[in-house]
């Protein structure tokens, strides 16, 4: 009983903490998610991949359908934007770019 | 709860408010989520459900303390890289992302009673169970080859004790020493590393044994990223490495651990370091559960990684039956956020998220040359299936300042995918 007690005072008192909010969970988000394997959590990548949580939405976009289009050389990512609409790349740039 | 406690708390409640406001549900009667393995699919999919859904009750649990990882392995055997640089801890995700992690083995997901029972006699019970325990070996498929044998010829495919055996048996083998590897037909756990893993025992060899030579005894005709691995290893390994196919007597037929032999149906080796990789099924406890069908896997949604023989058991990573997505540690992160978020929107009675899956790979031919393939994934016609005009492999015939950015993108993959997994 005093366990319970006390576990119920706890929650409470981690209730009233700000928890912390769920992150979006939707179509674009998920699949944003995926790229995070190499650009790493939230896109702050520590080694050599590029982070991008820092870079601004508009040149993400640029670079992104450059190496679509061939424009810009890539050593993978040229495979990778490929499986992607021009649509859907600028949701998951806005995505990881929006301040959080 | 014992009515004078329920009493209690509910004076506490009345004291701060109405329960919801403070999103009380998060404590009492929070949904509870139960995750096998700690891996690069469980411990995403523990990580990513905390992320999706605070308030969930995630338990992960796995048998080891820390978990080794199999990718940079090989460059653990090459001399390359120590075992520390491999092992990944668990405490972020207690202490960063409030996962509860048990250490335990599980010896049997209880689908009917909903609970999740381990070794020492523990039982979680769930609401939802993510199932990513990797692969085991199948002991026996290849003649002579059981447990016992591998504490001499290792598979070393599972990282840990095997890891630090075979790179033993490495350094003490004599200069002039040959090294035999098999690789089993398909399908098994990362497909291009058996060649990888010849790729850096040829460049440890040329080094250090230039008199040594290291021979892939192959039960195939083809493997993962061929093309790649042959351009590169005619310009470093022609004396240093061979491959034998399927078609001209590669295929090991059995092993004599004891004796040192390893044969094929023509020819009789006796190496001074033999490293058998053998067929490999779903880990044992996803077949003991009931998960597995006759191939040895796991079938699944292919939407939602919910077994399709245990409801609400989610099966990722290497057990799963996933079609054209390669058994990788990106592979079952990928699929572990997929998972996590058909499993948060399941608990809140929504539609699941539309899937969306990445698989990226690099292996090194040496330590400054890279190669890679990658694809994005979509589920087409019920399957898993590669996004048309995506992926495929990095170019051959790419100069050296291409392969050597490739290799330091590969070290940069390795650091954020486990910080994005672990961390």
């Amino acid at each position: 009983m005093t366990k319970r007690f006390l576990t119920g005072g706890l929650c409470l008192a981690a209730a009233l903490m700000a928890a912390p909010s769920a992150r979006a969970m939707d179509a674009i988000s998920v699949a944003a998610d995926s790229c995070a394997g190499c650009h790493g959590t939230d896109g702050r990548s520590l080694g050599t991949m590029p982070a991008f949580h820092e870079k601004k939405p508009a040149e993400l976009k640029q670079i992104l359908r450059e190496y679509k289009s061939g424009k810009r050389e890539a050593t993978i990512m040229d495979r990778i934007v490929k499986g992607y609409s021009e649509a859907q790349l600028d949701a998951m740039v806005d995505y990881y770019t929006a301040k959080k | 709860m014992t009515n004078i406690s329920r009493r209690t708390f509910n004076g506490l409640l009345g004291a701060v408010g109405a329960a919801s406001t403070f999103g009380i549900t998060g404590c009492f009667g929070a949904e509870r989520v139960v995750v096998v393995g700690g891996g690069f699919g469980g411990a995403t999919a523990a990580k990513y459900l905390k992320r999706y859904n605070p308030s969930l009750d995630v338990t992960m649990i796995d048998a080891e303390k820390s978990h080794f990882t199999c990718p940079f392995s090989n460059t653990v055997l090459a001399g390359m890289n120590t075992m520390s640089f491999i092992e990944r801890k668990f405490d972020a995700l207690a202490s960063k992302h409030g996962v509860k992690v048990v250490h335990g083995t599980v010896t049997m997901i209880d689908g009917a009673a909903k609970k999740v029972i381990t070794a020492d006699g523990q039982s979680f019970a769930y609401d939802k169970c993510i199932v990513s325990p990797g692969i085991d070996m199948k002991w026996g498929a290849l003649p002579g080859y059981d447990e016992a044998a591998s504490h001499i010829m290792t598979h070393a495919w599972k990282a840990g004790p095997q890891t630090v055996l075979l790179h033993k048996q490495l350094e003490a083998m004599p200069d002039g020493g040959h090294v035999i590897i098999s690789s089993p037909g398909n399908p098994f756990r990362c497909p291009p590393g058996p060649y990888e893993r010849a790729s850096l025992i040829a460049h440890y060899i040329k080094t250090k044994k230039p008199k040594s030579k290291v021979i892939i005894l192959d039960s195939k005709d083809d493997f993962a990223k061929s093309g790649l691995f042959k351009e590169g290893w005619e310009k470093m390994y022609e004396k240093h490495l061979e491959w034998v196919p399927a078609a001209k007597g590669g295929k090991v037929a059995s092993v004599d651990a004891k004796a040192g032999v390893v044969a094929t149906d023509f020819d009789k080796f006796k190496p001074s370091v033999a490293n058998i990789i053998p067929p490999q099924t779903a880990g044992v406890v996803a077949i003991k559960s009931g998960l597995a069908d006759k191939s040895g896997f796991c079938p699944v949604d292919r939407n939602t990684f919910e077994s399709t023989q245990v409801k609400d058991v989610y099966v990722i990573g290497d057990s799963c039956i996933a079609d054209a997505m390669p058994k990788s540690g990106y592979s079952a992160s990928s699929q572990a956020k997929v998972a996590s978020a058909a499993v948060v929107a399941s608990l809140k009675g929504m539609p699941a998220v539309p899937f969306s899956a990445i698989n990226t790979c690099y292996s090194l031919v040496n330590p400054d040359y890279g190669i890679s393939v990658a694809a994005v994934y979509e589920v087409k016609d019920g399957k898993i299936a590669g996004v048309a005009g995506s992926g495929g492999v990095s170019p051959k015939g790419a100069n050296a300042q291409f392969r050597k950015k490739e290799a330091d993108f590969a070290s940069g993959w390795y650091a954020s995918i486990s910080q994005d997994t672990w961390g």
